[in-house]
């Protein structure tokens, strides 16, 4: 799919998200796998939106782009905010996440969840912008057997 | 996302609609933490919530902590199965109570 380019703002969520459900259109990509993969980039390009850019007083963009591969689907996230690798962020624990709700800390649960549904991720910071790259398998039985 | 706020008797039944994420995420807190000061007993019917992200479950936390402080009963109704397995793979699923419709969620509450 043609990628599109979105403001960074909040505004912009319900827009990527469409963008993910029209690029899963026709892959057969199930279902479940879709609404995780919107998921997925809700809760990252949330963070690409208050962290990236908001909490270090940038402004600038969120380009996605869509593509098959073989038999998967990429999800690319291009944007210039601030170097961010979430997948070096520190995530719940199970204990965490066995905690009564009194207990809880509420930060680190979007990573967490995108860490948990994503097939494959991949980070990259090139020059000035990073790509966060996520991959979901189209097929079940392609999915390998230490997911 | 939209809110609708009815009572019912000594319940609030608070009706969402819609995508709860960053954007709207504020919206809801600062519709639904009344609710939670006005009745002990609380519905959330979720039956047309589409997506619920991390910011939405923060929501949740909130409620919850809100309605165990003054010992409280927050029922939720009507979860899809999407969002259903947010709240189990983060752990928040098992301390709420969940009815499949709004009627099972009355009597939940009786």
């Amino acid at each position: 799919m043609e990628p599109m380019t979105f403001p960074a703002s909040l505004d912009s969520l319900s827009p990527l998200r469409k963008y993910v459900g029209d690029a899963a259109e026709g892959t057969g990509l199930s279902k479940e796998a879709t609404y995780k993969l919107q998921l997925i980039v809700d809760e990252i390009a949330t963070n690409i939106i208050s962290y990236g850019y908001g909490d270090s007083g940038l402004s600038g963009d969120i380009i996605i782009a869509g593509e098959v591969l073989d038999n998967k689907l990429r999800i690319t996230l291009e944007d210039t905010g601030r170097e961010f690798d979430l997948s070096k962020k520190e995530l719940p624990s199970e204990d965490d996440l066995e905690k009564p709700l009194e207990e809880r800390e509420i930060g680190g649960l979007g990573i967490f969840l995108t860490m948990r549904d994503v097939d494959n991720f991949n980070y990259k910071r090139i020059g000035d912008r990073n790509y966060n790259i996520f991959e979901m398998y189209i097929k079940e039985h392609d999915v390998p057997s230490n997911k | 996302m939209q809110i609708t706020i009815k009572p019912e008797g000594d319940i609030g039944i608070a009706t969402i609609t819609g995508e709860i994420d960053s954007r709207t995420a504020p919206q809801a807190q600062g519709e639904l933490m009344p609710v939670i000061e006005k009745f002990n007993k609380i519905i959330m019917d979720m039956t047309e919530v589409t997506f619920l992200s991390s910011a939405g479950l923060r929501i949740l936390l909130l409620i919850y902590r809100q309605a165990t402080a003054k010992d409280g009963r927050v029922v939720l109704v009507g979860l899809s199965e999407e969002i259903k397995d947010t709240m189990t793979m983060t752990g928040f699923l098992k301390f709420f109570v969940v009815a499949e419709s709004l009627e099972n969620g009355l009597k939940a509450l009786a």
